[in-house]
């Protein structure tokens, strides 16, 4: 079983591609947290045949919702937020 | 439709546009209450190719609250797939349609229900209830009424459901209406008067909309497992709404058919009583009014306090509510009807108060029988199983509304107010014929077929 990094989960964030496996883990969290101090949490089966979606919430926190399935999971990621914010200009 | 297209958003949105909610003990099984949630309005029976069905991709919920505190115990989820037998034709039936599982019936709609208790643990029901077909006519559904009773379930657990399309029951007079408040009986005396009185015409006389009835044993909804056998007492009293949820995000890529939705589910639409999001929230604020809940609504009680229609009558109907015009105070009259309940002592043998909490709730005292000879004015026509004592499908809520908006309630609380003759007489002319009805679950008339229907009435 894989662990995605930060950097592997940008670079995957389209599922379905059968490169990720039956299972993945990907940092997040239930409540807002910082991102290297947040647990992983697995993606059931039927998660990975529909999107992945990261919404930027709140660019100066950094607050990012991650949202796969019927389940949210927001957590705080500024470098990751300012990573989107550079790649949308 | 007492409360169709509400909101400027769920206009747009009719699968989860909730049109009407009533909740009665049910004349026929009188152990039992039936809930019933109407969604898609506006339904021309002539509806093809695609007819109309249930949103795939909406949650939608009936919502128990027994124990007063606003929020639900008990809550029905309702959930919906549609599966074509043959994608490689436009037809919606290829054939007549003599089963609900007929392969000649190409889109055909099944559903699950799932039960929340006050924790919100699921527990799946059912699965892959059969819904019916619409109603198209005397060659795709000859036998539409054997169609529609074989979708009549009774689920392990003991509820009885329905889902699928029935004939509107609701009836107004929607054109004249939103035209100003005009009510054609009174027509002579309005504002912008353009003749003499008439009699109010039923817009939605030859529509359909689409159920969901669940009827359930009372001991199922009350907070301690009781028959709800005494009128008096607070635990025969539930109050109860619909809700409809869509996914956070909707996803659509270039030249890719149709959506995907992922996030959690968040509420677009609700509805307890009748006619709350169409004449008491204002404009401005109808669209966050649907995605609140009921138990938040203490932070509305103004409007419901010094309602607008209530100012408006008197300037559209000069000198017919002088008396309305007058009143200054807080209505609550129409706090309890509508945010509270009735407690005991104001209304002889009733009550259907929750407790402080202010919240908009069908309001049911579950312990007062059906009535042998009901009166569509429910109980301001002396009917104490009718509204707003819960809702009945014939219960006349446009005149029961218009007249307590009048201020014919208020002397209920405030015995120093005298109200206008004219708010006893206030109605938009309508009457239901019987035929939109039946005796039994789910107690909405069969809809109408598209091939008779508007052809019939042309």
């Amino acid at each position: 079983m894989s662990k995605l990094t930060r950097k592997g989960f940008l670079g995957k964030t389209s599922l379905g591609a059968a490169a990720i496996g039956a299972m993945v883990s990907v940092p997040g969290l239930a409540h807002v947290t910082e991102a290297d101090a947040a647990p992983e949490f697995k993606l059931r089966p039927e998660e990975l045949k529909g999107p992945l979606v990261a919404h930027v919430r709140d660019l100066k926190t950094g607050e990012i919702a991650v949202m796969v399935g019927t389940r949210e999971i927001v957590y705080r990621d500024p470098q990751f937020a300012k990573r989107l914010l550079r790649a949308a200009r | 439709m007492s409360s169709h297209r509400e909101a400027p958003e769920i206009s747009k949105d009719p699968v989860a546009d909730s049109t009407d909610f009533y909740a009665f003990v049910s004349p026929d099984r009188s152990d039992t209450v039936t809930l019933i949630a109407n969604y898609v309005p506006l339904q021309v029976p002539a509806g093809g190719p695609n007819f109309f069905e249930f949103g795939t991709d909406v949650l939608y919920e009936i919502k128990v609250d027994n124990d007063g505190d606003g929020k639900p115990e008990i809550t029905y989820q309702f959930n919906f797939t549609t599966t074509y037998q043959n994608p490689n034709t436009f037809l919606y039936n290829t054939g007549p349609i003599s089963s609900n599982t007929d392969k000649n019936w190409n889109s055909q709609q099944t559903y699950s229900v799932t039960k929340l208790n006050s924790a919100g643990n699921p527990t799946v029901l059912a699965t892959g209830l059969t819904c019916p077909p619409c109603n198209i006519g005397p060659h795709s559904t000859p036998k539409y009424a054997d169609l529609a009773q074989a979708a009549v379930h009774q689920l392990p657990s003991g509820e009885t459901v329905f889902a699928g399309q029935r004939r509107e029951g609701f009836y107004v007079d929607l054109g004249s209406v939103f035209d100003l408040a005009d009510l054609r009986p009174f027509e002579n005396l309005h504002l912008l008067s353009l003749g003499g009185a008439g009699k109010g015409v039923d817009a939605t006389k030859f529509v359909n909309v689409h159920s969901i009835a669940i009827q359930v044993p009372k001991s199922m909804l009350t907070s301690d497992g009781s028959g709800a056998t005494d009128a008096t007492s607070s635990k025969s009293v539930i109050g109860a709404y619909t809700s409809a949820s869509r996914q956070v995000i909707t996803l659509r890529q270039d030249k890719v058919p149709g959506a995907r939705h992922v996030g959690p589910f968040t509420q677009v639409s609700r509805l307890g009583h009748p006619l709350i999001n169409e004449v008491i929230i204002p404009i401005g604020m109808k669209d966050q009014w649907n995605t609140t809940d009921p138990a938040n609504d203490g932070s509305l009680v103004a409007l419901y306090q010094h309602p607008e229609l209530a100012k408006l009558l008197p300037i559209l109907y000069p000198n017919v509510f002088p008396n309305l015009a007058a009143l200054t105070d807080a209505r609550a009259d129409l706090v309890a009807i509508l945010l509270t309940g009735i407690p005991s002592g104001i209304i002889p043998g009733f009550q259907n108060y929750t407790g402080p909490v202010q919240a908009d709730l069908l309001r049911l005292n579950m312990a007062i029988a059906p009535s042998a000879t009901p009166s569509t004015l429910g109980i301001l026509g002396g009917d104490l199983a009718g509204y707003p004592n819960g809702r009945r499908v014939m219960d006349n809520v446009a005149t029961i509304e218009l007249r307590a908006s009048a201020g014919a309630t208020d002397p209920l609380v405030a015995p120093s107010y005298k109200a206008d003759g004219a708010a006893a007489l206030v109605t938009d002319g309508v009457a239901p014929t019987s035929d939109r009805y039946q005796a039994t679950f789910p107690y909405l008339g069969l809809p109408l077929d598209g091939f008779n229907f508007p052809a019939n009435v042309a």
